[in-house]
């Protein structure tokens, strides 16, 4: 998107590791949440490889994410980097996205120029979306493993690289196709399936929920999130009337427990749980950060969620110092837990049908 | 029969509590408020309340706990903001549900929602709001109008009591008034003067802030509290931001942080945070930050939470109490050294 905008001295930041998520807690408050955290720490590690302009969101939102930047950029200055500026983007209004984009970030462009950069942000966003979830499901399923891996690799690739919009529409049909061919996949499971909601930056992250997506898909478990940052650029989506993001429903479904939105994913976490129950999925895990504000509230409704429609969802906290060992045995055990939950409903079902021949003989 | 109504005693209550019982007493409605924070009522909370809240939320799980059995109602707003993009705390709207979900045995809550900056709701919504309460408790209208008028009265009668003017302000800055009550022995000649900034629930909860207004008074201190600045100066403050400060009431407690950081008319600033707040880890660091800057005034930032002890709250409390008077026993004495002529003191070091 950016090379749309005719910027090509770009730093791409590194991947966010362990070492990112110490640098950053090193100069950060005590209990802000995790995010803030990695994200300075990911800023301290692209300033050093010499980058000036630094872009970050920012909001009018009940979340402290639109703080971040004015915080971050005081501790990056006590730190002694001077050289640097920040661009704060304020996604909650289009407009505001539109006119940051042209005069603050692009270089001589006009708004006909910018609204094609963001189109095109959008559309290759929902093709790597669409990859996503369907890595998520071959890869649990996969026979040859590690093959799903090299593939995904190969599409993100070609989407980056793919030049013009109507390329792109055309690749997004192929991508399935792809997978399809190429990948060949036990059928003969019936795997347990999970969905994964919570604060959004910890969902879509590996670096931080030390990569649960794929500690998942190795356990032989297919999973799905509903999370994207569609939900903020996916203008498309938003205006047309006949057509919905995940989100819109989850919104409504969960309209009984919370009705207005807190920030965070609250609403979109409850919902989530009661559609995927209704689609017949096996059970859901809730991440969040170390004291994020409104997933807590959602922490405190979900068991009476999970009560009600019946659906088991652990939640698990996220900081900088989660132990890989730890998560990993909690997964499995839970897991564990799921299996033989199936099990159990289907030997109830195999008796209820038992149960009127019996009465016959 | 008069129907019962609950309001627990802590959050929100110390900002519109006047506003609440003066409406509910008035609509004909028996206002309970529970207690004040007790050790029981702390322990209620934490026992139920879930692990990551902050601690003031956990203290009012304890409040709304105890009303279990002995009300009919329970009011829990669903407040979110009063203002057009400053916004409040998302768990303060988000615990009428919270409660709802979690303790179903919970009398009947009374959970209207509210919010300026994010639904746009203004004058209009009030109304509607204070009706569809009243017409709970009475089937008159005009005894509700009535109450609405005495509600709002006895609001704005409480932030008049509570907001100091500027000319006020500047009055106990030359130590010519006290603006709470005095302290218990006065140990120096002007005593010294401590600005407390923390939130309205903390600094008014005896035991949530381990009673910290009474041992700072004990200790000779006169002291003002973040919630009795003249709003103008705060919003003044503000301007030094690099981006609109949207958490209403931390505005309040930075702007109060950064007025005496930069007019130097007092001699220590205290900053009580709740662990683990969201606003507040944000707003500290940007405290500390500025104070950092330009240290003359020392700042203390103390975090309260259940596990808080007594003692050690004591120990750095003196430790900084006595930084202060060192501090302001130097400037005496630099005073009383630069009053002494130059040519003495090249006698004495000639001596030497």
């Amino acid at each position: 998107m950016l090379h749309e905008l005719n910027r090509y001295d770009l730093i791409l930041p590194n991947k966010p590791s362990k070492k990112t998520a110490e640098l950053g807690a090193r100069y950060a408050p005590e209990f802000v949440c995790t995010p803030f955290k990695l994200t300075l720490g990911t800023f301290i590690e692209s300033l050093e490889r010499g980058a000036t302009e630094l872009g970050m969101g920012g909001c009018h939102a009940y979340c402290r994410f639109g703080y971040y930047w004015p915080v971050q950029k005081k501790i990056l200055e006590d730190l002694g980097y001077d050289n640097f500026k920040f661009v704060p983007i304020d996604y909650e209004s289009p407009m505001e996205i539109l006119r940051t984009l042209k005069n603050k970030i692009g270089r001589d462009v006009n708004y006909l120029q910018t609204l094609r950069a963001v189109r095109y942000t959008y559309i290759a966003n929902r093709l790597t979306d669409l990859t996503d979830n369907l890595v998520y499901h071959y890869r649990a399923l996969e026979l040859e493993k590690g093959l799903t891996d090299k593939i995904a690799k190969n599409i993100y690739r070609r989407i980056v690289d793919t030049p013009g919009i109507r390329n792109l529409l055309k690749f997004q049909k192929e991508i399935p196709k792809i997978f399809d061919h190429e990948i060949e996949i036990d059928h003969s499971i019936d795997p347990i399936k999970v969905g994964i909601i919570g604060e959004i930056y910890v969902v879509l992250e590996p670096g931080l929920n030390v990569d649960l997506h794929r500690r998942l898909n190795k356990l032989g478990v297919v999973v799905e999130h509903s999370n994207t940052l569609r939900r903020f650029i996916d203008i498309p989506y938003k205006l047309n009337p006949f057509k919905h993001l995940t989100r819109d429903y989850e919104v409504k479904v969960a309209n009984p427990y919370v009705e207005h939105r807190l920030g965070g994913e609250t609403q979109e976490s409850i919902g989530s749980t009661i559609l995927l129950k209704k689609k017949g999925w096996d059970g859901m895990v809730h991440l969040y950060p170390f004291s994020c504000m409104p997933e807590i509230i959602s922490r405190s409704i979900l068991p009476t969620v999970s009560r009600d429609y019946d659906m088991p969802v652990m939640s698990l906290v996220v900081d900088e110092q989660t132990g890989e060992a730890g998560f990993q045995t909690r997964l499995e055990a839970f897991i564990d837990m799921l299996g033989r939950r199936r099990k159990i409903s289907k030997e109830a079902q195999k008796k209820s049908i038992d149960f009127p021949i019996a009465q016959i003989n | 029969m008069q129907k019962k109504v609950g309001i627990p005693r802590a959050l929100l209550f110390y900002k519109y509590g006047d506003l609440w019982s003066t409406f509910f007493s008035e609509i004909g409605a028996k206002v309970v408020i529970s207690p004040k924070t007790s050790k029981t009522i702390k322990d209620l909370g934490i026992r139920n309340a879930t692990g990551e809240d902050c601690y003031s939320t956990k203290i009012y799980h304890g409040h709304a706990l105890w009303f279990k059995g002995k009300v009919d109602y329970l009011f829990v707003p669903r407040f979110g903001s009063a203002h057009k993009t400053h916004v409040g705390c998302p768990k303060f709207q988000g615990l009428a549900d919270v409660l709802r979900f979690m303790y179903p045995e919970l009398p009947k809550i009374i959970r209207p929602y509210y919010s300026q900056a994010k639904a746009g709701h203004g004058k209009l919504r009030f109304l509607q709001i204070c009706f569809s309460i009243g017409f709970k408790f009475t089937y008159n209208p005009f005894k509700i109008i009535n109450a609405i008028h005495k509600a709002l009265k006895a609001q704005r009668n409480h932030l008049k009591n509570l907001i100091i003017s500027e000319s006020k302000l500047e009055q106990w800055e030359k130590s010519e008034i006290y603006l709470n009550d005095p302290p218990k022995e006065i140990q120096d000649e002007i005593p010294i003067k401590i600005a407390l900034a923390a939130h309205t629930y903390v600094l008014n909860d005896p035991f949530a802030s381990l009673d910290i207004r009474k041992k700072l008074r004990n200790r000779g201190i006169d002291i003002i509290t973040s919630e009795q600045m003249p709003r103008s100066l705060v919003e003044q403050q503000m301007l030094k931001l690099d981006y609109d400060m949207y958490f209403d009431y931390e505005r309040e407690i930075l702007g109060t942080v950064l007025y005496f950081i930069a007019n130097k008319t007092v001699d220590g600033i205290i900053h009580i945070q709740i662990f683990p707040c969201g606003p507040d880890s944000i707003v500290g660091e940007l405290a500390s930050r500025f104070s950092k800057h330009d240290d003359e005034i020392p700042l203390l930032q103390l975090t309260f939470d259940e596990l808080t002890g007594e003692a050690g709250l004591n120990t750095r409390l003196e430790a900084f109490v006595d930084l202060l008077r060192r501090k302001r026993q130097k400037q005496i004495n630099e005073k009383y050294l630069r009053r002494q002529p130059i040519s003495h003191l090249h006698s004495l070091t000639s001596d030497l």
